[in-house]
């Protein structure tokens, strides 16, 4: 239940610093646009592995 | 004179305004070590896709996964922890991203807090690595008796050992912008710092996917 709220308040946020930095001149720019997508994908998969869409339950 | 630049301007535009008013040698030199981190944060990429296409191998080429020990097949990795641990870790992320928005746009304060929250985050996430590794232990997985232990101690050890030096390196960061290392338009430290973190955060993306979600 953590693991989901985290995601969808992370996943959220991350998506939303990537709208704003969107326009963002620079090579320091664009690596945090790339590496912030991949941690809002990041974000998705915990998302569906907290609700038991992927992975395994112990 | 950043300040004076700066003055009119509000937002994004203000905070690239004071990033470009320094000296055009500084700037120079400012892009090409940005670079040179750029390449650093590659060559560590081709570090990990390395031991991470040895695993997808190993795994592949098993006859059957997760393999037997000692006549008993072994049991996939509980996802449900490591799901909350990888929130801490992206979580972190965030902090840290916020931690230089709040640099550029000169809230000292907030930078500092924002920064710490990620330190503790970090360091909360190798607490969980390290309860991870108990209970993989526990499970009667070691390092040598079988790929999928091998596999997963040696990628996993070696994300964690860069969280570790990604929290050294951020309380270094920290002391230099307390002692007035950075300013309001020169802080390259503090970029590759957040990049550096932000590495660590999509490495474990890859990870996480391959031992808990595959």
């Amino acid at each position: 239940m953590i693991a989901l709220v985290g995601a969808i308040i992370v996943g959220l946020v991350a998506f939303v610093q990537l709208k704003n930095d969107w326009g963002a001149q620079g090579l320091d720019a664009s690596v945090t646009k790339v590496l912030l997508g991949l941690m809002a994908v990041g974000c998705v998969l915990v998302l569906f592995a907290s609700i038991n869409v992927l992975g395994y339950r112990g | 004179m950043a300040s004076t630049t700066a003055g009119h301007l509000s937002g994004h535009a203000a905070v690239r305004a004071r990033y470009n008013d320094v000296d055009p040698v500084y700037r120079e030199v400012r892009e090409l070590r940005l670079f040179g981190f750029v390449l650093f944060l590659l060559s560590d990429c081709i570090l990990f896709g390395s031991l991470i296409f040895a695993y997808i191998y190993l795994r592949l080429s098993a006859p059957v996964w997760p393999p037997y020990l000692a006549g008993h097949q072994l049991q996939w990795f509980d996802t449900s922890f490591a799901a909350f641990n990888s929130v801490v870790l992206f979580g972190s992320g965030v902090t840290m991203h916020f931690a230089l928005e709040n640099w550029k746009h000169l809230h000292r304060e907030k930078f500092f807090g924002w920064l710490i929250a990620t330190i503790a985050l970090g360091l909360a996430f190798l607490g969980g690595q390290a309860h991870e590794w108990a209970g993989v232990l526990r499970d009667g997985i070691t390092w040598s008796n079988t790929t999928m232990g091998s596999s997963f101690y040696c990628l996993t050890g070696l994300h964690g050992l860069h969280v570790f030096i990604g929290t050294v390196f951020l309380a270094i960061l920290g002391l230099q912008a307390k002692y007035g290392v950075y300013t309001g338009s020169k802080y390259q430290g503090l970029v590759a710092g957040t990049l550096y973190w932000h590495f660590v955060d999509v490495i474990w993306v890859f990870l996480f996917t391959l031992f808990y979600l595959w």
